[in-house]
């Protein structure tokens, strides 16, 4: 029998809050953490087409950490090191305590370290002076130096991976560190998705290809809105989510508290288009329903779904629609909200940051709002979307992460009994 | 050794602001390594900087012979043209542009 694996600890660094008690929060407060972005000093907004973003305001990484890993490494992985903290010391797991070589680190990030990459670029094209160029800057944007410099903070010797599949990047980090407890390479994984690009090149990327929400720029709090019928777009966001994975049996062992069980997990490609999903919704239908069979679970029994729900009229369309195919009837008996509706598009943490709204919707029985859900799209429209709060027992809940790429993930949550 | 009293605060606030301590507790006589914990990567950055307060560029052969404060300071002082000016300047004067030193 391969090996339970459950979830024990929880750390998010987001647009309503660092912390997963304030984030938590604000989330069941239906609070927008999306505002304008004054500007990308020293260049104004004026030619940006969106002005809006889910950023983390006032984040001085050594409020957070008193080691020097912070000051090595570029916002994301700061972002992920004060989330790894945060659920390392709510897990309750010791490192002094663990066979290091049994913890691994598995993050996912979609963009790396973009804010020391384009500035170190830009001056190089400015001044022309390859010799000014930061001794840091390789090792800064190496895409996995957030699970390197987590390992290194920790001494985790385990597995220690990068995941990067654009925004369904820390599904996929989920995905894999259950797979690599189950097959037996670690006991715990400290599993991250973290992203902090909402930076002029960037930003600008996005709004060229056109996915981005621009008709809420004097309403910030408006412009994420997924199914609802006057999105537009996405919000960038940024931040971090951690979660601690490890085997059931090693979290028995040391009598940890346990949020929830991963239970399934699967991976595909749309093989179809870069930036597009397929209309039919056949394939992220076909991935939502491998993960349930991983986790031993028929559509029948999911009670809630957290969306991938960018706020993009074809990719909540798609995602309806493919809810609906698979769980028929079902569909709008089953809680489901849109954590982007509050933080913007995280890009790679969203899947871990999804996954946390997934866990405490299991372990605490509520469900967060979907905000600026006003006026249901009826190409999309589910019963089981709100603007309030819902509170709810939920025994099985799914998350959804989609990437550019043609990429789709999904992953199974399951209840666990709190031990009394 | 006579040093230069700007150049050496210089060196020694550059290597206190990544040290995080007091340039007054870096002494001349210290180790980089072996006193002051910098790591290989750690060097370079120090370097890095230095480059950037004495606008110089430090080719690679010159590194193997930096190993403590006052080996960076002479060196520094070297490359600048001067030996002890008897009064320091808020600014290095610009130095006159060593012989046969290309592009590291």
């Amino acid at each position: 029998m391969r090996a339970r694996v459950v979830v024990t600890g929880l750390g998010v660094v987001s647009p309503i809050g660092i912390g997963v008690s304030d984030f938590w929060k604000a989330a069941l407060a239906g609070q927008s953490g999306i505002s304008a972005i004054t500007s990308f000093d020293p260049f104004p907004m004026d030619g940006y087409r969106s002005k809006v973003a889910g950023q983390v305001r006032d984040f001085a990484v050594e409020r957070f950490l008193d080691s020097v890993h912070g000051e090595r490494v570029d916002r994301y992985a700061q972002f992920a090191l004060v989330a790894a903290k945060e659920a390392l010391a709510d897990s309750g797991l010791q490192m002094a305590k663990e066979n290091p070589h049994r913890v691994g680190v598995i993050v996912g990030a979609g963009m790396g370290g973009m804010v020391m990459g384009e500035r170190e670029i830009t001056q190089l094209y400015q001044q022309q002076k390859p010799h000014r160029v930061h001794p840091n800057f390789i090792p800064v944007i190496t895409l996995n130096s957030a699970s390197g410099i987590i390992a290194m903070a920790y001494g985790a010797k385990g597995p220690n991976l990068t995941i990067s599949t654009a925004c369904s990047s820390s599904a996929h980090a989920l995905g894999q560190a259950l797979h690599c407890i189950r097959e037996g390479r670690a006991d715990v994984v400290i599993t991250v998705g973290a992203d902090a690009s909402i930076t002029p090149l960037v930003f600008a990327g996005f709004c060229s290809l056109r996915a981005l929400s621009s008709k809420f720029n004097d309403q910030p709090e408006k412009a994420s809105r997924p199914f609802d019928r006057l999105r537009d777009g996405f919000v960038m966001g940024e931040g971090a989510g951690t979660l601690i994975l490890e085997s059931a049996a090693h979290a028995k062992k040391r009598k940890a508290r346990v949020y929830a069980e991963i239970a399934g997990y699967a991976a595909t490609s749309e093989a179809y288009h870069m930036v597009i999903p397929r209309e039919d919704g056949v394939e992220v239908a076909h991935t939502m329903r491998l993960a349930l069979a991983d986790a031993g679970v028929t559509p029948a029994q999911v009670d809630y779904i957290n969306a991938h729900a960018t706020s993009t009229t074809i990719g909540d369309a798609v995602e309806a629609r493919a809810i609906r195919q698979l769980f028929k009837s079902r569909a709008d008996k089953i809680a489901i909200s849109a954590t982007k509706s509050l933080i913007g598009h995280t890009l790679g943490a969203a899947g871990a940051i999804g996954g946390i709204a997934s866990v405490l919707a299991l372990h605490r029985g509520q469900i967060h709002p979907t905000a600026n859900y006003d006026d249901p799209d009826p190409a999309c429209a589910l019963a089981g979307l709100s603007r309030s709060a819902q509170e709810r027992r939920v025994k099985v809940a799914l998350l959804n992460a989609f990437g550019f790429g043609s990429n789709n993930a999904a992953v199974v949550f399951k209840y666990v009994k709190r031990e009394t | 050794m006579a040093t230069d009293p700007t150049i050496s605060l210089k060196i020694r606030t550059a290597l206190g602001e990544y040290l995080k301590r007091d340039p007054a507790t870096i002494l001349i006589t210290q180790h980089l390594r072996d006193d002051l914990g910098l790591d290989s990567m750690a060097v370079i950055e120090l370097l890095y900087r230095i480059e950037e307060a004495f606008d110089l560029q430090i080719p690679d052969q010159d590194l193997v012979g930096l190993t403590n404060v006052g080996h960076v300071v002479s060196y520094v002082e070297k490359r600048l043209g001067k030996t002890a000016s008897p009064a320091p300047t808020k600014k290095p004067a610009k130095p006159s542009k060593p012989k046969g030193k290309k592009k590291s």
